[in-house]
This record gives C-alpha cells, structure tokens and sequence, in this order.
C-alpha cells in the first residue's frame, strides 16, 4: 500500500522544510513563532503521555514546567552548572516528582486524581510565591552568559535556540511515537480503555501509571528548562500558572489525544492565534485568549472528543461510505 | 502563646466562613451524587452569583439582603441552562470529555468576567447588614454571622426538601439508580436539569450572602471550588450533609492552621486533609460507597 | 496435585457470606463447570480466586503455590486468566491491539506480541475483523474478543465467567468448540454457566453452590438427577411434587 510510503514522504519534506526554516525567513519574529511552536507541541505530546494515552486528566502539569525552569536555572545561578547538565537534574526532580505525587494520586479514581493535580498546581505556585530563596514573587532573571551551546544562551540571533527546540520538539514526537508502538503504549491504552479489563491481563496498574506521568513530568520539565533559556527570565506567575496547564491540556485535546500527530496539529493550529491575538489585542490579549481556550475546550469535549484528527478521521469513514 | 480569646476569636471565624463553604459544598455535592458528574465551573457559578448581587446593588440599589432570593433564582436558571447547553450532551461521553466540559466553561466564564468587569476587586459599601457585635473580647462580624444563619437556614430547607418531599424523593431514587427510577415514571432529564438548577441555586444564595462582606472577582470561585471538592470527599460522596459538615470542618482547619502556621500554607492544609481523606477512608465520614 | 486447589474459601460482604467454606478442585486438561441459581456465589468465588478482592478466609492454591490475596495482575502473570460476564474490551482500540494487550503478559516485545496475536486472533476466529474497533462489534464477536484477549495472555487455566450469555443457537455452538479446542491446546478451563445445553455436554465434572456453599460435586449426568441440585433450582414444591410420583 503506498500510504505508508507517502507518509514517510511528506515526514521528510516537513522535516527538511523545517531545518531550512530559519535560512529562508531569518526576521526574529518568525523564528520566535517557531520556538513556540516547538515548545508547545512538545509540551501537548508530553501532556498526551499521561492525559491522551493513559487517559489520567492531569490539569495542573505546570508544575513539571516550572520545576524544569527553577532547578536548571537555580543551579546555574547558585552553583554555575551548565544548563544542559541543569536540565536533566530538573528532568529527574520532575520525575521524582512525579512519583510523589502520582503515586498516592493514582489510587484515586479519575475526578479524584483531576481534583488533586489541581490543587497541586495551585499549591506549588504558592510555594514559590513564597520562597524568598528561590526569588518569590521576583522571580529570577538568569545571568546574562557569553554566548555558547554550553551556555545555553545566545544573544546575537534565535537560530541556535530554533535548533534546540525543534531538536526537542523531534525527540518528543520520537518518543511518543515509540510509545505508541510498545508494551507501555499499549498498557496506558489498556488502562485507559478499560482499568480492571487491564488489571485482569496482567498489568500493574499502579507502576504504569506512574510511567506515564513520569516520562510526560520529564519532558514537560525539558521544556521548562528549555523556556528559562529562552526568556532569561521566570517567576511563578510565568511558569506556573494554571493558564500553562489549560494551554497544554487545550493543545493536545485539539489536535487530537491520544495521538503521535494530535499536539502536533493542536500546537500548529494553536500558537500561531494565541500569539496573533497577543499582537492584536495589545496587554488585554491575555483575557481574551483565555475565553477563545475555555470555549474551545468546551466545544471540543462535547462535539468531537476526539479533536482534529477524529474529525478528520470521521470525514474520511464519510467519504468511503 | 496566643490568648485565649485569639483562639476562640479563630474558631469562630472559622465556622462562620465554615458556614459558606459548606453551602457551596452542598451545591456540589448535589450535582456530583445525582450524575457522577464533577462541576469543574462550580467557583465560577459562585462568582457569578456574587457579581449578580454586586451589581442588583450597584446599579438598582437592591441591597443584597433583598437580592438574595433573586440571586437565587438567576442562578437556578443559569444551572439549568448549562444542564440543557452542555451537560446533557457528555452524559455519555468519554471521561475525558466530562471533565473538560465544566473545565472548559468554568474558564471561559472566569475570562469573561474578566473581560467585561475587569480583573478589580470590588466590594459593596455600606450593605444593610454591617458592623460587628462583640461580647467579652470577641467580634463577630454582622454580615458573616447573618451569613452563617442563612447557610445553615438553607440547608435544613434543602434537607427537608430532598427527605420529605416527592419531588425530593425522586432525586434521591435517580441519584442511586437512574435506569430502575426511570422504570418508576421518573423523568431523569428533569431530574438532571433541577439538580444543577438546585445546585447552582445554592451557589447563588452563598454568593449574595459572601457579597455583603468579602470582595467580588472573577478569580475569587476558584479557592471556594478548590474547598468544595475536598469537602465533598471529607463528607462522603453523595451524602449532603456530610458535605456540609466537612465544610465547617474545613473553615476551621483553614482558619486554625492560618493562625498557628504560616497563612501562605493554608490551602496545604486543606490539601493534605484531602489526601488524608482519600487514602484512609475513600468514602469520606458519611459517604455512600 | 491438582491444577487448582481451592480451600474453605469464604467471603464476606458486611454481613452477607457470599462464599462460605467452598472447596473446589481442578485438575489438568479437564472442563470443570460451575453452576447454581442467580444469587450462588459464582462470579464472587471467580473474583476471590483471580485476585479481584482477597477471599475472607480459606486459601488459594495454583500450581502448588498459594495465591490467596494476590492482586488480579499478579494472579494473570502465574497463568490464570479469566473473562468477565460483561465483557471489558477496549472498546476504542482495534480488535487486534485488544489482543495485543493481552500477548505483552509474556514478552516485553513488540514483534513477538504481534506474532501471538495473530496466531490467538486465527484460532478464534477473528482474524478477518483484526482492523475492526471493538466498539464496533456484535455481541457474539465481543465475546469472542474478550476469549481471544485472555487467551493471548498464555494461560495455564482458563476462567470463563458466563461466556455464552446472550449468544444464540448457532453462536453457542461456535463456542462450545472453541472451549473444546482451547482443551485440546492443553488449556485447563473452569467455566461458570447458566446453559445448561452448554455445560453438561462439555464438562468433565460439573460443581453446584447455592446460597453460597457448594451442594453437589459429580458428573453432569449425575448431577442433573441430584435432589439438592433439583431443589435448588426448581424449590421445595417441585420437589416435594417429584417425590408424590
């Protein structure tokens, strides 16, 4: 069947049109766009892991985002570590983290464990809020380092942190994809579909779960460390609102859950109006995003559950009939 | 370290406040019990019946004592609404669909509100109900102890309704099995539509009454929501009462916690009560299952 | 030593006894049925011994180990898999990743799972449906999934929890040899069933509980003659009718 094959086709045409990207439009406000975008998508694919194929409703995954921002840039500032090396240290904080919270959470059954991620969201951000250690409301601003991979920071022009990004964006999308294809993707699928029907072919529940949020916490937490490069500067209202958590969450419900190309889709569709309505609407943007997402989200979960890619799919089983 | 007078001053302010938790608990509980469906929008139906007060007051000079039935009726209608706008159509929807639904339009109108009475704190001046009586040390604020009577008012007449009345009757048989009360000629749509109308009525009541003395935002649902979802597991799933009662448990908690540890940390405390809850005793004091 | 020894298990709900001091034996490469009014404690005894809640009292024995209290996953993993009444498929995902689901229970990769999965989808039956979403299914091809998915997980004894429900006449007969073919591949089956057209021709020895407490142990042949067995499903009129004759 030539389906496949054009499928790997059109991948390597996006891929190379993506890698080229930053050589054809070379203005900042584009390349930005694209970091974004990257950014995003891999914050929905890392959402999808644990809310779109293990089917557990995390709304407060800011809290993987900015534990990835605070630890990478808090040991950059207090102890000079190199922001990649700072970026898995806060990658397997966000994973212990994950442990903390998933694992007493995951006994709770589907509200419970959406009610709690919620208030842990919260929560977090009031802790830091109140850390004076960690900057408090302040905030951090990174130091401003010569620029270098090493560094993390470039200062003349966005193409490194392009490639950096869409380097993410391609190891998430990758890692998604395994997991589509394996003994965990089809045990989160199982625990999504049917928990004792899982429980009675032999999987423990609990420790898959708990996979699921660990590998979306560490990506989500890449991403954090990623976003503290970027802007050079954090505090909590930026890292972890629950704004972040309904974007990621809208993202992947858009394009589709469950999916390897659904946040893709979602975070294509997604970033581009938020940051034109951003430009539109000047300082006030940010209220009005926010009703578009909440009506979105709305919208999505009682007419097409299933987002851009059921739809698509919905018109297709159309066509044939 | 602290007096004794701080102390019982802290306590009580606890069980007032205890009070209006309680009502939105109740709220919720009812919705939760009859369907199994979470309002995730339960703060922002609270904020809007704040701003309905607010506003009868400042553009009809209606005092909140006496919008207070209004309230409750726009509210009924609103929860109503959002039964036939929305929740009717994810009955049988995946779970995710469920809660992004409420999730959703909880958001939105958050936003909207936002959008069109701007993020300000507002308060309303000079209320009928205003002061505070004191006796040996300790104050109590008029609006906050009225608040509490009514709360507790409401909900005897809520809980008579439910155990005494027909209509109540057939809540109560649709809440514990639709399919067998639908044999019985009970219409659940209906069912459904008056228990987010009563639900969200509740909210209408506690949010004319918090009118009288706290401040009105768009963002000020989401901490009364946060304590309704873990007073609604502390009670017991299903159990109205139960609810209730965890909410003045929980003011208390929140007040005397804010007291002998940091305020910052309160909603920690309440958090931690939740996990406590759900881990030691699933079906909270009261519950069902 | 027998495949499966249950002993004295008891469960109790509150103060319901669900189970009281049942003792049940299963022996390799035989059908045993297990039978009884609406009510007997049947699916309660199946999900003490598969780990879906731990037995009151009594104890478990599979393979010589004592299973008693093992989580159901735990349970699956030592080579009891059982089917659920009302079947628990995955009901977005296609017949064959169903299955697939089931095949990971003994390898961690994708190829061999996949492998095994055809293999169980053919004997099944399933395999011209493999691409179909369950959801989609008819009744008779749910169930035959819900067989397919604990069949993939390589069990040493199957548990079949009123598998021919709802099935109709050539249907039922679609099943019965495919339980017969799953003996015949060395699978050791236990089957609980309200057909009796469906039990008694297939097993070896058929159990009866009412109430809770196991009355009759024999072959279906004797079984039906039983006056315990006759009595409880029929009442002690019937019986009492029976013996004036």
């Amino acid at each position: 069947m030539g389906g496949n094959k054009n499928k790997w086709i059109w991948l390597a045409i996006g891929g190379i049109l993506l890698l080229i990207f930053p050589f054809i439009l070379t203005l900042p406000f584009p390349r930005h766009l694209m970091i974004m975008i990257f950014l995003y998508a891999s914050l929905g694919l890392a959402w999808n892991m644990i809310g779109g194929y293990a089917g557990q409703i995390s709304l407060g995954h800011a809290v993987y985002f900015g534990a990835g921002a605070y630890t990478s840039t808090i040991l950059l500032m207090k102890l000079g570590v190199s922001p990649w090396a700072g970026m898995l240290v806060g990658g397997a904080l966000s994973v212990g983290l994950a442990f903390i919270i998933g694992y007493p959470c995951f006994k709770l059954a589907g509200h419970y464990f959406a009610i709690a991620t919620i208030a842990i969201g919260e929560i977090a951000q009031q802790w830091m809020l109140n850390w004076d250690w960690a900057g408090a409301a302040v905030g951090l601003t990174l130091p401003i380092l010569p620029e270098s991979l090493i560094n993390l920071e470039f200062h003349t022009t966005k193409a490194p942190y392009y490639y950096i990004a869409f380097g993410i964006f391609v190891l998430t999308i990758w890692v998604t994809y395994w997991i589509d294809r394996s003994k965990p993707g089809y045990y989160f699928k199982a625990i999504k579909g049917d928990l004792e029907g899982a429980r009675s072919l032999g999987i423990d529940v609990a420790r898959y779960k708990f996979y699921a949020l660990a590998l979306s916490a560490f990506f989500t937490s890449i991403c954090g460390s990623f976003y503290a490069q970027y802007i050079l500067f954090i505090d909590p209202d930026s890292v972890f609102p629950l704004m972040l958590s309904i974007i990621v969450c809208l993202i992947a419900t858009l394009g589709g859950v469950g999916t390897v190309w659904g946040p893709v889709i979602g975070a294509f569709i997604l970033i581009p109006i938020s940051e034109f309505t951003r430009i539109q609407f000047g300082g006030g943007g940010k209220g009005t995003d926010l009703i578009i997402y909440g009506f979105l989200i709305m919208v999505i979960s009682i007419y097409q559950p299933f987002g851009v890619i059921g739809l698509s799919k919905l018109l297709r089983k159309k066509e044939s009939t | 370290m602290y007096s004794a007078e701080i102390i019982l001053q802290t306590i009580i302010s606890g069980l007032l406040m205890g009070c209006i938790y309680a009502l939105v608990a109740v709220g919720l509980c009812l919705i939760w019990g009859l369907m199994e469906i979470v309002n995730f929008a339960h703060g922002e139906m609270l904020m809007l019946g704040m701003f309905t007060a607010f506003w009868m007051f400042t553009l009809y000079h209606i005092d909140p004592i006496i919008s207070l039935p209004l309230c409750m009726v726009i509210l009924f209608f609103i929860g109503v609404a959002t039964y036939f706008i929305v929740i009717k159509k994810i009955l049988k929807a995946p779970f995710l669909a469920q809660i992004l639904a409420t999730f959703g339009l909880g958001i939105f109108l958050r936003y909207l509100a936002q959008f069109m009475w701007t993020p300000d704190y507002r308060m309303i001046k000079n209320p009928w109900l205003a002061g505070r009586i004191g006796f040996s040390g300790i104050f109590v604020g008029i609006p906050e102890l009225t608040a509490s009577i009514i709360t507790i008012l409401s909900f005897i007449l809520l809980y008579w309704f439910i155990n005494k009345t027909e209509i109540g009757t057939a809540l109560l048989a649709t809440s514990e099995d639709r399919e067998a009360a639908s044999l019985m000629g009970i219409n659940s749509d209906k069912m459904f539509a008056l228990g987010w109308g009563m639900g969200a009525a509740c909210l209408g009541v506690a949010g004319a009454l918090m009118s009288n003395f706290y401040y009105v935002f768009p963002e000020v649902g989401f901490p009364f929501a946060l304590i309704a979802y873990v007073a609604v597991a502390l009670g017991g799933f299903g159990s109205i009462p139960g609810s209730f009662i965890a909410g003045i448990i929980i003011g208390l908690v929140e007040f005397l916690s804010g007291l002998f540890i940091v305020p910052a940390f309160k909603y920690t405390f309440v958090f931690i009560i939740y996990l406590l809850v759900v881990f030691i005793r699933p079906q909270g004091l009261w519950g069902r299952y | 030593m027998a495949l499966l020894e249950v002993q004295k298990l008891t469960k109790r709900f509150g103060g319901l006894v669900a189970n009281d001091h049942i003792d049940l034996q299963v022996n390799e490469a035989e059908i045993v049925g297990l039978i009884g009014p609406n009510g007997a404690g049947k699916t309660t005894l199946f999900n003490c011994i598969a780990g879906f809640y731990p037995p009151s009292g009594g104890t478990v024995r599979f393979k010589g180990e004592d299973i008693t209290g093992l989580p159901a996953n735990e349970v699956c993993l030592l080579g009891i898999a059982r089917t659920f009444q009302l079947v628990r498929i995955f009901k977005d995902m296609t017949v064959m990743d169903n299955v697939m689901v089931g095949a990971f229970n003994r390898t961690n990769l994708a190829a061999r799972a996949k492998k095994k999965t055809l293999e169980v989808l053919d004997f099944c039956g399933l395999s011209p449906k493999k691409s179909m979403l369950a959801g989609g299914l008819t009744i008779a091809d749910k169930k035959r999934l819900e067989f397919a998915k604990a069949l993939a997980t390589e069990p040493s004894l199957l548990m079949l929890d009123e598998a021919m429900a709802g099935l109709n006449q050539t249907e039922t007969g679609e099943a019965i040899e495919l339980v017969k073919k799953v003996r015949q591949s060395g699978i050791t089956v236990l089957l609980v069933e309200h057909v009796m057209e469906v039990v008694m021709p297939i097993s070896n020895r058929v159990v009866v509980l009412d109430y809770g407490k196991k009355i009759a142990e024999d072959a279906p042949e004797k079984v039906i003659h039983n006056e315990e067995v006759i009595k409880a499903y029929l009442g002690d009129k019937y019986h009492a009718s029976r013996r004036a004759h």
